[in-house]
């Protein structure tokens, strides 16, 4: 792997453990290892406020704005990682 | 405090002991404004505690308020928006903003003003409430452009300012000052007001969150102030320049100096103790202080202390006069020096500089001064307090004379005891909440827990009211227990510092034995680090723990070691 790969796989793990981070604290009692396949059908505590908390928590933590279909859309880890790699470039 | 930052904070707490519960009472999706109103309350708790924020439901700002006040809460934030009083002046209604429309939202501002005013006042009636107005802009419905205010924008303002001062009269609302509320952003969030109903951008909910706190859990007031005179008081050195060449006036650029006066005028007429400490001649410092263009008037200062001491020596003399501890007192000096060596001795006390050549610095001090002596609201007793000092000051030095039962008599007081309490009479909460001396364990009540407790059937309750030939006192103790047949068992005890030396305290057990019939009376009683004039009393009338650790004496001893009791008993 090159010296532009490193970086961009670093800045990609980045990504995600700030999104994990943001899973913990809007939802402590999910552990680490159940994140990467957490989504709104897998959590009962991930109702519209929690979505509305996680996306705020998550827009705060890389500082941009969802769209307001993403709300609707981005209903587990992954596709708010994959819709961050794509806003942030990373893709 | 971003959203983060608050999420974690409440995460770190999880499972720890629960120290109350607040109300959040709003008519948008309380989200973001309860997570960080709970976090900026954990904040002011020790590490160990934790605290829960209670919410209504969307749309229905009165009916969430009557839910509040349903339950056992320590206090209620109370967030009004312009959508509450109609929903077309939010962005979610689409009822139009035509001329019809806009007289409308006029003539039915009355009726909701109404009704929220008449739920704000029940619920104050239970716990405090922190009532936070419009920050919000109105939606674009003036006819002129946003730069000049249009008719119906000023008179949307002037029925809030009405409802605000209507509402700000009820004893137990607090109206947050809207102009205090930091924030790096604006308030609106259109995108998430659409989007969740949740009108504010974090930053604003932090802090409006913020100065919600700071209204609801208000630290206990500072009680005096210790001003320096030369620099401080006023410009210049009086004992070098004489009496008539200080100023303290704009003409002489020495504005700052009247400004302080003022300050500290005002603080008097708001029942703070006032007293001078300064090194120079006493002569001297009295002629200063008569100068008929002084700001202050010099019966405010009591007492004067003026040698040349150490400032420390001339402090505790003046905290032994007024009986109040370091902790609860203030500073001012022009001198770092002073302001270290008076530190230095007293650890607890507020030492401030007086900065007379940086006005915008005195701005600031005079701000942080209201901020050390502001109470929710002044009572009858806040005007009494600095004439009782000097009687106070006067029957401890009369009583040292001359034996005390006998001087006592001569004093012509009169003790009252009132056997109930008038839930809008702030005076024995705030006495249980702040007197430190004679406290029979230092436990202090919330405001809502206060009202729970006197609505219980066995509920015994006494304040007292003194006056003599000095002056009234006012309230000045208060007791709370409970009665099981024969025997009352206090919980809470307390008596102001002024009210010592009289009696009053054997006066109010009297009263307790016969008010009640009863026979024995148990103290709640833990010793505290201040408590010494309460152990002082159990001593003298031969109060004792028992083998379960329990204070109580009987009416018999009580009557044995009482002894006189001085004065004329009004219930």
């Amino acid at each position: 792997m090159n010296h532009e790969g490193i970086l961009k796989t670093n800045t990609m793990n980045d990504i995600k453990d700030k999104v994990a981070q943001c899973f913990s604290s809007v939802f402590p009692n999910l552990r680490a290892e159940e994140i990467p396949s957490a989504s709104q059908s897998s959590i009962a505590a991930w109702d519209s406020v929690a979505q509305v908390t996680l996306l705020s928590a998550v827009s705060e933590e890389f500082g941009l704005d969802f769209e307001l279909d993403d709300f609707e859309q981005l209903v587990s880890y992954s596709l708010i990682v994959d819709c961050l790699e794509s806003k942030l470039g990373h893709g | 405090m971003t959203l983060n930052q608050a999420l974690a904070l409440i995460n770190s707490r999880k499972g720890n002991r629960a120290e109350g519960t607040y109300c959040l009472a709003c008519g948008f999706e309380p989200l973001h404004l309860a997570t960080l109103l709970r976090a900026h309350l954990l904040e002011r708790l020790p590490d160990d505690r934790n605290v829960e924020v209670e919410c209504g439901v969307y749309g229905d700002l009165p009916g969430n308020i009557q839910s509040a006040a349903r339950l056992a809460a320590c206090g209620c934030a109370v967030v009004l928006e312009w959508g509450d009083l109609d929903p077309r002046l939010g962005l979610r209604s689409s009822g139009g903003w035509s001329k019809e429309a806009k007289a409308d939202l006029i003539a039915g501002c009355i009726e909701r003003y109404a009704r929220l005013e008449a739920a704000i006042v029940a619920l104050a009636g239970r716990m405090p409430v922190a009532l936070a107005p419009p920050s919000l802009p109105l939606p674009p419905i003036g006819n002129t452009i946003r730069a000049q205010s249009s008719v119906l924008e000023l008179e949307l303002e002037r029925r809030l300012a009405g409802f605000l001062l209507r509402i700000s009269r009820t004893s137990g609302v607090r109206v947050v000052e809207r102009s205090r509320i930091e924030a790096p952003a604006a308030a609106l969030d259109a995108r998430m007001e659409l989007i969740a109903g949740f009108p504010y951008t974090v930053p604003f909910a932090s802090g409006l969150a913020a100065r919600l706190v700071d209204v609801l859990c208000q630290p206990a007031p500072k009680k005096g102030l210790i001003t320096d005179l030369d620099g401080t008081l006023w410009s210049g050195i009086a004992g070098e320049i004489g009496v008539d060449a200080v100023s303290w006036s704009q003409e002489h650029h020495t504005q700052t100096h009247g400004l302080y006066q003022q300050m500290l005028g005002h603080l008097a007429s708001c029942g703070v103790l006032l007293a001078a400490c300064s090194k120079n001649e006493m002569a001297t410092a009295e002629a200063a202080l008569a100068r008929r263009d002084f700001f202050l008037s010099p019966e405010s200062l009591f007492p004067v202390s003026a040698n040349w001491g150490p400032k420390s020596a001339s402090v505790g003399r003046i905290l032994d006069t007024w009986n109040i501890a370091a902790d609860a007192v203030v500073f001012v000096d022009d001198s770092p020096m002073e302001l270290d060596e008076v530190q230095r001795a007293y650890p607890g006390m507020t030492c401030l500089a007086f900065p007379a050549k940086d006005p915008a610095a005195v701005w600031n001090l005079l701000g942080r001064l209201r901020d050390l002596f502001g109470k929710p609201e002044l009572t009858e007793e806040d005007g009494l307090r600095q004439s009782s000092i000097r009687a106070s000051a006067e029957v401890r030095e009369m009583a040292a004379d001359g034996g005390s039962s006998e001087f006592l008599r001569t004093l012509e007081g009169t003790v009252t005891l009132a056997w109930r309490v008038d839930s809008a009479d702030k005076r024995p909460l705030e006495l249980i909440n702040k007197t430190n001396q004679f406290n029979l364990n230092g436990l202090r009540i919330g405001e809502s827990d206060w009202q729970r407790l006197l609505e219980r059937k066995d509920c015994v309750v006494a304040v007292v009211s003194y006056q003599d030939k000095f002056g009234p006192l006012g309230k000045i103790a208060v007791l709370l227990g409970s009665q099981l047949g024969p025997k009352v068992r206090v919980s809470h005890w307390v008596m102001s510092c002024r009210a010592f030396s009289r009696r009053i305290e054997h006066h109010m057990i009297d009263g307790l034995f016969r008010h009640c019939g009863a026979e024995e009376i148990e103290f709640a009683f833990e010793k505290t680090e201040r408590n010494q004039p309460l152990r002082e009393f159990f001593r003298a009338v031969g109060t004792r723990s028992g083998q379960d650790g329990e204070y109580r004496i009987s009416r018999a001893d009580f009557l044995a070691s009482c002894g006189c009791l001085p004065h004329r008993l009004a219930e």
